[in-house]
């Protein structure tokens, strides 16, 4: 079934655009077509990943309501060359262009709640795409919270950190709940140690469970290789047969079946 | 009384049921007048305000259900949000009519239809 699915968390640096990523290449890898929309306005980052200057267009332009969406999107299918199709929307990364977003007014802010709405039937129904997936802005501000409610589906990304597991409790009562998402938590940059055994890693699992009150769909080691390779190319892609990659399996499956 | 006891035995959980919608819709209604009435006590009219998503999070449960599916449908019948959100036509246009009066929602009629909307389209 076709799904918008924001990545969201409560603090920033928690890995959401490269768990956004790699999501969206893993999905394009079994043939499912896949939409992925940089809504982190304040800290664009798409663009560097893809490494692509093709962009005429930008979120900012379709929130604004001065283009239709199919004028951001840039196809990079051959560029990635997996089995589905692939579509970037990259937010404009100028400095002008952030702090113009920061200071939009309520009612723009109710504007582009509509524009998120409505890609639902543009991008999923009318370009017939499988995903639809928005990395965010952490914490809560509007851009986030307008993609939480225009999604069906909300992963949350925390960390162990005790500051990050008390805000994502309380987002967790505090907006999912009152937006009746379906969530799910990916735990990352856990301890290697506390995964270092079938036991360790169940006790784990049950001890962040009953703290978020919600399915833990996975917990992620802290992989150097990852930081080694400074984003320079997906590991979905690249490395098949990698843990970080055979997780992010896991978790597509998962949320296929959300 | 003679009336309420002829439709009772023909369908008294449907019309109890009506009833209860209905007192609840009064009860809500009475709810928001009290609200209004203390935090504008010379009165006014209305209180025109923007839907966006922190007025919705401090909505009432039921009220920001029915306000997220107006924003999902943009313009829409009564009828047409009680599809989405699987309840009562009859507790849907209360709602619907609770959202207008506190000045979030705008309705407009299209014949014998009418038509609730956050904001017209273009």
């Amino acid at each position: 079934m076709r799904k918008i699915i924001a990545l969201h968390s409560y603090k920033g640096g928690t890995g959401k655009t490269l768990l956004s990523i790699n999501l969206a290449a893993t999905y394009v890898k079994t043939g499912k077509d896949v939409c992925l929309l940089d809504l982190d306005f304040r800290a664009p980052s798409l663009q560097a990943a893809f490494k692509t200057n093709d962009a005429e267009y930008w979120i900012n332009d379709y929130l604004n309501g001065t283009c239709d969406i199919r004028k951001v999107l840039i196809d990079v299918t051959q560029q990635r060359g997996g089995k589905g199709r692939f579509f970037v929307g990259l937010a404009n990364p100028t400095t002008e262009a952030i702090r113009e977003m920061t200071a939009k007014d309520r009612k723009w802010e109710m504007r582009a709640l509509g524009r998120l709405l409505s890609l639902k039937s543009s991008v999923l129904n009318d370009m017939h795409m499988d995903y639809l997936i928005f990395d965010t802005s952490p914490g809560l501000q509007y851009s986030s919270i307008n993609a939480i409610v225009a999604a069906d589906a909300v992963l949350v990304v925390t960390s162990v950190d005790t500051s990050d597991v008390r805000g994502t409790q309380r987002m967790v009562h505090e907006l999912y709940d009152l937006f009746d998402k379906k969530t799910g938590i990916l735990m990352n940059k856990v301890p290697a140690e506390a995964l270092a055994s079938p036991t360790k890693k169940e006790a784990f699992r049950r001890q962040f469970n009953n703290l978020h009150s919600l399915p833990i769909l996975e917990a992620i080691p802290c992989f150097c290789d990852i930081l080694r390779s400074g984003g320079t190319y997906i590991f979905a892609e690249e490395k098949p047969e990698h843990p970080f990659t055979k997780a992010l399996e896991r978790i597509a499956a998962q949320v296929e079946q959300f | 009384m003679t009336m309420y006891k002829k439709l009772q035995e023909k369908q008294p959980t449907h019309v109890l049921e009506r009833i209860r919608e209905s007192l609840e819709r009064l009860n809500e209604k009475m709810d928001v007048m009290i609200e209004i009435q203390k935090q504008n006590p010379r009165g006014v009219e209305s209180i025109p305000d923007v839907l966006d998503v922190m007025t919705l999070l401090s909505l009432p449960d039921h009220l920001r259900k029915t306000a997220v599916t107006l924003c999902r449908l943009g313009h829409a019948t009564a009828d047409q949000v009680a599809e989405q959100t699987k309840r009562a036509r009859a507790v849907e246009s209360g709602y619907l009519n609770q959202l207008v009066f506190m000045g979030y929602v705008k309705k407009e009629r299209q014949g014998r239809r009418a038509y609730f909307y956050v904001e017209k389209e273009g």
